[in-house]
């Protein structure tokens, strides 16, 4: 039985490594009793897979991993042993039976959506900075060095706030090429826009970052994982 | 302290999350709540500091109380430090991210010499006066416990108050001492006198200690009534009543010992010559097997640790190992839980046991001979023969071993180009044994044996106190000689600078003075001293030669029998007499008995009825 469950990541634990995450569900799944199937082989660890790593320091309401269950759970008490066993801030919201079949979620998803909060700038300014440029190279940083990339190129959207002036909303493109950060794609933008830093820049944004959502593309419309409910 | 700034530079961190806090079954409570705010602290980073039992131990225990609250603070690594340095943002805990300046008590946990420098660091970091005698009412006061407070003479200008022997009935009088203290709005000093009439509790400046020319200690004796001359440790007497956790944090991160560490007992009847913790942990006192898996049944439900280890200070000796390990294998291997037996001894690790570890999970091997040859081995009263050891080896390589680690000290004393030849010698005897196995073509594996030495660091309470550690030139020549004997196929040699073991030996058998070394050793940017990348060795000379004392006066020089010692009004059990009497039985080559077997008469009995 394959379950995608959907989870947050909250600010109390937003420092937390992707690996650390994983770490932490694996220990979870163990505290909480549930049956999960173990892999083969010399080193059998559970068969646990995640959707999309977020970045230390990023908050996020909607995140998902998929497990295989050995016998079967009812979902709710999944959910409920589950959020028990769990450390505070980290909380599961939903979960879903899929087709064993179902490609793993990493290749699925193809957009990440970001709310980025920092009352310092004009974001209008910023984005209107971004679409007037035919290609914005940016570099990102890799295992093997820097590499550039062009940033029209791995987003999807960007929109300031209707109603929040402190607000802005980056939708980007995720997927097998890798996806950057919303840090970089802020950064630049407000470069381009002719905004600048306040204070020390080596202090970091002052800004909180915070994911929305996970979509994949499913009959030509957006959708979260969950839509990969098995009739 | 602003949160979205301390955000910010978390952002900007390697390893944030050592900042963080907020793991699983981490204790939260409302500060308001409680009369008493205890700052556990250790003076190393997160990874480190989290892998100690006793400040798991401490930290949950303190939480039990309602009237007390007890957070965790580390020594933040040197990029946060920076940053918290440029921002203003002054040492914090990690459950509440208060200010350290805010709390009642600031408890250091003293575990190895090389960590003193980041406690200076860490009071200034907290804005808190680095000398005892400065701090004022609305300070924190400032505790210390752990091995190394056996002799913390060194840090006395430091620290308030010294907590010998083991805390867990020692903290609960304290605590309870200060609740009424603060109630009584009585002063400091006040506080600290009534705090000096708890057994184990030691107040460095109710004592003064004076000084003969040549530079030994003339006298040590209280400056004020009612302080006792000589403080004894404490000890917890039946451990099967002594209180343990049951749920412990569960860190994000991985730190060095991730796993569930299951206290067999405490103390060891080996009595090896080098070694403190043998002398200062006595007597044995063992939990029973039922006790044992309670509490790791609960343990691993409340953690859901995939990993057990077994720690002691000789886990093998424990009398019921083999129903133990049993019982955990059959209890916890369907839960997949692995069972990690490390500082195994010789004598004791046979064959069935390698079987048995191998069915959960395969770990190398490790052995601790720690001197090359029978005569060195006499003298430590190591309890090892090579018989043993090659025997031991013999049934690991068959049952599928291939690599093995062996370890040994160099510079102890006694020592000759004899005993550095017999460790090439055990080495070649190791290759040989696995080489016969090979040609009967029960091996096809290669072979890899890693020999490691360190440099032998004399230490308060043992029988080596009186000892001269080696200079750095000698044992650096005993490294040149092993590195050409131990080249031999299949064998990898590592060793340590002696400076780090040389400042260790210093500061291990150091006096109130070098407490002015430790000053400006820091202020010359000294800290993280036991990380070779830290480790600034010119700064430490600088800091000798300002304070005109001389490093070699601590390290290098044979002290007389009736030379007063910096440690000796501290009572940690095991008498003076026994220790020079080990000594000179060592110097004999004669071996002590392990003292299940036959009592040495070490003194351990005086302080308490029924102890051993
Ligand atoms: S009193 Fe005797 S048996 Fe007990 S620890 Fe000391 S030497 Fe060993």
């Amino acid at each position: 039985m394959r379950v995608i469950i959907e989870y947050t990541k909250e600010e109390r634990v937003k420092f937390i490594s992707h690996l650390d995450l994983m770490r932490t569900m694996q220990r979870a799944v163990r505290r909480a009793g549930i049956p999960i199937a173990y892999s083969q082989g010399f080193n059998p660890h559970p068969v646990m897979a995640f959707a999309s790593a977020l970045p230390v320091g990023v908050t996020s309401e909607r995140e998902y991993m998929d497990i295989i269950l050995a016998e079967p759970v009812s979902l709710p008490v999944l959910n409920e042993r589950l959020n028990h066993a769990l450390p505070r801030g980290i909380a599961i919201r939903d979960s879903v039976v899929t087709d064993d079949k179902t490609p793993s979620l990493m290749s699925l998803i193809e957009r990440a959506d970001y709310r980025v909060a920092g009352a310092e700038w004009d974001w209008e300014k910023a984005v209107t900075a971004y679409l007037n440029e035919p290609e914005i190279i940016v570099e990102k940083k890799g295992k093997r060095g820097a590499v550039s990339v062009n940033l029209k190129e791995s987003i999807h959207a960007v929109m300031a706030d209707e109603d929040d002036p402190k607000v802005l909303h980056i939708s980007m493109k995720t997927g097998s090429k890798g996806s950057l950060k919303p840090e970089i794609a802020v950064k630049s933008m407000l470069e381009l826009s002719e905004q600048h830093f306040p204070g020390d820049e080596s202090f970091g944004l002052p800004a909180a970052v915070h994911r929305t959502g996970l979509y994949i593309l499913k009959d030509g419309e957006w959708v979260t994982p969950l839509a990969l409910k098995k009739d | 302290m602003d949160k979205l700034l301390l955000d910010r530079i978390m952002g900007q961190v390697s390893k944030p999350a050592r900042y963080m806090g907020n793991e699983y079954n981490m204790v939260e409570k409302n500060p308001e709540d409680v009369s008493i705010r205890f700052a556990f602290a250790f003076p190393d980073i997160y990874e480190v500091g989290m892998s100690h039992m006793g400040m798991k131990i401490l930290y949950h225990l303190l939480n039990e109380r309602a009237d007390t609250y007890c957070e965790r603070v580390f020594a933040p690594w040197v990029d946060m430090e920076q940053k918290m340095r440029q921002t203003g943002i002054p040492l914090f805990t990690l459950e509440t991210k208060s200010p350290v300046s805010d709390f009642d008590l600031l408890g250091f946990t003293l575990q190895y010499e090389m960590s003193y420098t980041n406690i200076l660091n860490m009071l200034d970091l907290a804005g808190i006066p680095l000398l005892a005698e400065e701090r004022k009412e609305g300070h924190p006061f400032v505790i210390a416990g752990g091995p190394c407070a056996y002799n913390a003479e060194p840090l006395a200008d430091f620290l308030d108050i010294i907590a010998l022997g083991e805390g867990e009935e020692l903290i609960e009088e304290l605590l309870d001492l200060y609740g009424d203290w603060k109630q009584s709005g009585e002063s400091r000093t006040a506080f600290l006198e009534r705090a000096a009439r708890i057994p184990g509790i030691y107040v460095p400046s109710f004592y003064d200690v004076s000084y003969l020319e040549d530079g030994r200690i003339s006298s040590v004796s209280p400056n004020r009534d009612g302080v006792q001359p000589r403080v004894s440790k404490r000890i917890a007497a039946d451990m099967d009543k002594t209180w343990f956790p049951e749920r412990i944090i569960v860190p994000f991160m991985d730190i060095v010992h991730d796993r569930i560490m299951l206290e067999l007992f405490r103390g060891c009847t080996r009595g090896c010559r080098f070694c403190q913790a043998g002398m200062i942990y006595r007597p044995v006192r063992e939990r029973s097997p039922e006790r044992l898996l309670e509490l790791a049944e609960k343990l691993v439900q409340s953690t859901g640790y995939e990993e057990m280890s077994l720690s002691s200070l000789s886990s093998s000796d424990y009398s019921q190992l083999e129903l133990l390990v049993r019982q955990l294998m059959d209890r916890f291997a369907k839960k997949r839980v692995s069972l990690s037996l490390p500082s195994l001894r010789l004598d004791s690790f046979e064959k069935e046991y390698i079987q048995e570890m191998q069915k959960v999970r395969k770990t190398g091997l490790t052995f601790a001979p720690e001197a090359g040859t029978q005569r060195l081995r006499d003298v430590i009263n190591k309890g090892v023969n090579e018989e043993d050891l090659i025997n031991t080896m013999t049934a690991a390589f068959e049952s599928g071993y291939s690599t093995v680690k062996l370890y040994f000290m160099i510079g102890l004393p006694t020592e000759t180009e004899a005993d550095l030849r017999g460790i090439a010698d055990l080495a070649r005897k190791v290759t040989d044994c696995y080489s016969r196995l090979q040609q009967a073509g029960q091996r096809k594996k290669r072979l890899k044996v890693t020999i490691s030495t360190s440099s032998f660091v004399p230490k308060p309470f043992t029988p080596f106190q009186w000892e001269p550690q080696d200079t750095m030139e000698q044992l650096r020549e005993k490294q040149q000689f092993l590195k050409q004997a131990l080249r031999i196929r299949n064998v990898e040699y590592n060793w340590h600078d002696p400076e780090v073991s040389f400042l260790e030996a210093v500061f291990a058998r150091g006096d109130r003075r070098l407490g002015r070394v430790l000053l400006s050793a820091w202020k010359k940017g000294a800290k993280f001293d036991g990380w070779s990348e830290h480790f600034n060795m010119a700064a430490w000379m600088e800091a000798f030669e300002d304070n005109k004392l001389s490093p070699d006066f601590y390290a290098h020089r044979r002290r007389e029998k009736d030379e007063l010692l910096p440690w000796d009004h501290i009572d940690a059990g095991v008498t003076k007499s026994f220790l020079w009497m080990e000594l000179q039985k060592a110097l004999r080559g004669e071996t002590t008995p392990d003292c299940r077997l036959d009592c040495a008469g070490c003194g351990i009995r005086r302080l308490g009825r029924g102890l051993c």
